[in-house]
């Protein structure tokens, strides 16, 4: 039988840009599979990964699993006899994934590159200032006025009580950037789950889980296995990430029950009580969880960019757009969320709202940019771990026939 | 004997094949050749093998005629035990300072033996790699040229100095004998420096210490020889099991950027040079060969289609990477298969490292003003009159080693003349 492989350029100039450039030096030796503290005996990864990528076999990986079952710990790079980086090449594989499975194709295309670090910025920094001129909010509250507000009437305020001006306008930004991102990651699970199930082979499976039975099986196991970082902790060389991913991953758990408590409050109650309008009282527990959760953000991808700076110093890591706009932009959150809080009880207005404008920008952008960027891998690698308990269960395996 | 300067002599450092060959080449067509050696014997890494290559021979087929031939050369002169300390001077005009370190045993010697049995105290059989212990009065190997015991005084109390100093009826034990500097002028100087194993506890993931179940290839060559550890039987060293499985882990430490970045050239060889020992011993035993790539230059082909017919003999693709102790003595070896894409975790009752080979002249050389590559192996430059000779110049096996060896001799006699 012969084979014609048919190299994809555009796919190999792909990992180059995102530093899998190390590709070619892979001589299949398989050390990595070995050395990989994650890898399976029935499945192992990463070396198969890498000679698909030599191969350009972009539509075979986009499928695999293994790729986001990769936590990148380095322990692979770390023995790798050529230098080959399997490591950075899975990132780099990750990045094309999360780009092609990206929906609009446009604005997965424009998250890949550095270049475009203008526009990615500039297009959410022009909306919401174009949003804040229409709104006729802005000008700079009085200090009295700002110490019982906050930011809670940067866009102005009416006296329409069904729905504040300020909530209508955060809704407007906030709710399109996470509709758009939520439509994309339905698209691309969708999509991933379709390939990866047909990349078993088996096509006229008896039966299916239902919804509720899949989340149970194994959308839950995943997601418990993530919160404990179990694999996080098998890694070797890389295992200090846990410190910086474990405070963060909880920080965005604490700020999604705060804005889902905000939502509630100011959207809806806020709608029977005007008074539930405004910051919260730093009395309030809620306001506990805001704070501390605010602070492990910071506290969290401080470690992470430390880690990376380090490791890329002590040549471990490439230096790459994917892996650092993702940093950048969750440092960008906290700190400008907690510097606007701060500036906000030292009662300056005029600087806080300049940083809170930001503050929004780097929101706005970490909902937009989440299913082509780094961030993508909570719901993409939520899944694959989840496939890969589907994999083994017995809707596949029949446990008779083994 | 003259040592004047421009006479055309010749140093050959190292004196194990290569070193022998070159020596005796430029010897045999009328050159003056002085030829030193570090260890106490003559004969270097084949000393050590039990049938090297092309024709599988012992290794005394080959060195005990060249001993010959160099005991009847007047144009050689042997220096065991000397190292080089400095050089001067320059091509057709060398100056090499020599020492030699103290054997504490002089040429009054017959090799009668009488010392080793007197001498209570014991050294690690360094011969054997560590296989077994020998008297710190020894004889290297049982046919070391020149064939002179040496004393390891620094590892003897001092009764037992004296029982070996009243043992020996020919008052050859010299105990106050000191290291001797002296200088040689030369034309021209062969570096055949050889080789060492790799030192597979470098190699960390493969766990070298961690069981008695793992060997290297050469610790293999000594299982295998009649004068070895075992008297020629394979056995597990420790607790001497007959094994009735084996490993071999190739490229372990070749051809890597962590450890040695060449390829060492006749690891692959000496595998299936050992299967064939296996085989006249354990005709029914498993043999699991794990490779990236099986390298059998040249005829050497032949050699492996013999053996890969064999239905016990299973070759996996895939470079082991991790190695686990098993409480039963044997160990298991972890590797991926690439073909099949599952992993394999293999038990096995010994497992043979395939370490490759380190170039023996490390940095000292670069301070005697040898040219060294990017992997430690000597550059030749035949117009400085530094010739590099056998595994000193690349990792080579036996014949292509003669064939340098040989060139390197034609090199050297056309300096100073």
């Amino acid at each position: 039988m012969s084979m014609n492989v048919q190299p994809d350029l555009d796919f190999i100039k792909a990992m180059k840009e995102a530093g899998g450039d190390t590709l070619k030096q892979c001589y299949q030796c398989a050390t990595c599979s070995v050395a990989c503290p994650l890898s399976t005996d029935d499945n192992p990864f990463p070396r198969k990964q890498m000679i698909m990528a030599q191969w350009g076999m972009r539509e075979q990986l986009s499928n695999d699993a293994s790729i986001f079952l990769c936590h990148q710990c380095g322990d692979c790079t770390e023995m790798c006899p050529r230098g080959a980086r399997p490591g950075d090449v899975l990132g780099a594989i990750r990045a094309y994934a999360y780009r092609s499975l990206g929906w609009p194709t446009a604005l997965a295309d424009l998250c890949s590159s550095a270049k475009n670090l203008p526009m990615l910025i500039g297009i959410p920094a022009i909306v919401i200032f174009v949003l804040w001129v229409i709104s006729g909010g802005m000008h700079i509250p009085s200090a009295e006025h700002f110490a019982e507000a906050g930011y809670t009437q940067f866009f102005g305020h009416w006296d329409f009580r069904l729905l504040a001006k300020n909530v209508l306008f955060i809704d407007i930004i906030m709710l399109t950037a996470a509709g758009i991102a939520v439509t994309s990651v339905y698209k691309g699970l969708s999509k991933m789950w379709k390939n990866m199930e047909s990349s078993l082979g088996k096509n006229d499976v008896a039966y299916r889980p239902s919804i509720p039975q899949f989340i149970k099986q194994f959308l839950w196991p995943a997601v418990v296995e993530i919160m404990q970082h179990t694999r996080f902790k098998e890694c070797t060389v890389n295992v200090d990430r846990v410190k910086g991913h474990k405070p963060l991953l909880l920080a965005f758990i604490g700020l999604f029950i705060v804005t889902c408590y905000s939502l509630f409050t100011q959207d809806v109650l806020g709608i029977i009580w005007p008074s539930m309008h405004g910051p919260l009282s730093m009395l309030n527990p809620v306001k506990w969880l805001a704070n501390v959760s605010a602070i492990a953000m910071i506290v969290g991808v401080g470690i992470l960019w430390m880690n990376r700076a380090k490791m890329e110093a002590e040549g471990k890591a490439q230096n790459t757009f994917y892996d650092w706009f993702l940093i950048w932009m969750i440092m960008g959150v906290g700190v400008t969320g907690f510097a606007a809080e701060l500036l906000r009880l030292v009662g300056i207005p005029s600087l806080g709202y300049v940083i809170y404008y930001l503050h929004l920008i780097s929101v706005a952008m970490l909902f937009l940019y989440m299913p082509y960027t780094k961030f993508a891998h909570i719901v993409y690698r939520t899944f694959a771990l989840a496939f890969e308990r589907f994999r083994e269960s017995s809707y596949i395996k029949n446990p008779l026939n083994q | 004997m003259s040592d004047t300067a421009g006479n055309g002599a010749i140093l050959v450092v190292g004196g194990g094949i290569s070193g022998i060959t070159a020596a005796l080449e430029a010897a045999e067509v009328g050159n003056d050749v002085f030829i030193i050696e570090k260890n106490p014997y003559f004969g270097g890494r084949v000393a050590q093998l039990n049938q090297y290559f092309p024709k599988l021979c012992p290794p005394t087929c080959g060195l005990e005629i060249n001993f010959k031939r160099i005991k009847d050369n007047r144009k050689i002169r042997t220096y065991s035990l000397t190292t080089v300390k400095s050089i001067s001077g320059g091509p057709g005009n060398y100056e090499v300072q020599l020492e030699t370190a103290p054997r504490y045993i002089n040429s009054n010697c017959t090799a009668c033996g009488d010392c080793a049995q007197a001498c209570t105290d014991e050294i690690d059989d360094e011969f054997n790699f560590g296989m077994g212990k020998t008297k710190a009065a020894y004889l290297p190997h049982e046919m070391a040229f020149p064939r002179r015991y040496v004393l390891k005084k620094e590892a003897c109390s001092a009764a037992c100095l004296d029982a070996v100093k009243a043992a020996c009826k020919y008052n050859a034990v010299d105990l106050d004998m000191q290291p001797k500097t002296f200088t040689l002028k030369v034309s021209s100087i062969i570096w055949s420096t050889g080789w060492n194993p790799y030192d597979p506890e470098k190699i960390t993931n493969l766990k070298f210490n961690s069981s008695s179940a793992i060997i290297t290839n050469m610790m293999m060559e000594r299982l295998a020889a009649p004068n070895g550890p075992t008297q020629g039987k394979i056995l597990r060293p420790g607790d001497k099991k007959e094994p009735e499985s084996f490993a071999f882990v190739q490229c372990a430490g070749s051809r890597d950027e962590n450890h040695l970045e060449h390829c060492s050239y006749i690891c692959c060889m000496a595998t299936f040079k050992h299967i064939s020992y296996i085989r006249e011993q354990y005709p029914e035993a498993q043999v699991y060969v794990f490779y990236i790539d099986l390298r059998t230059p040249g005829k050497y082909e032949h050699f492996r289609e013999k053996f890969a017919d064999d239905a016990n003999v299973t070759f996996v693709k895939g470079k082991v990477a991790d190695i686990t102790a098993e409480r039963d003595g044997g160990v298991t070896v972890i590797a991926e298969n690439a073909l099949t894409g599952a992993k394999v975790n293999q038990k096995v009752d010994l497992c043979v490292l395939a370490t490759g080979m380190q170039p023996a002249l490390g940095e000292e050389g670069k301070a005697l003003g040898v040219t060294m590559d990017g992997n430690g192996f000597v550059v030749s430059e035949p117009e400085k009159g530094m010739i590099a000779a056998g595994c000193a110049k690349s990792a080579v096996d036996v014949y292509t080693s003669g064939q340098s060896s040989t060139a390197a001799a034609l090199k050297a006699i056309q300096i100073g003349q």
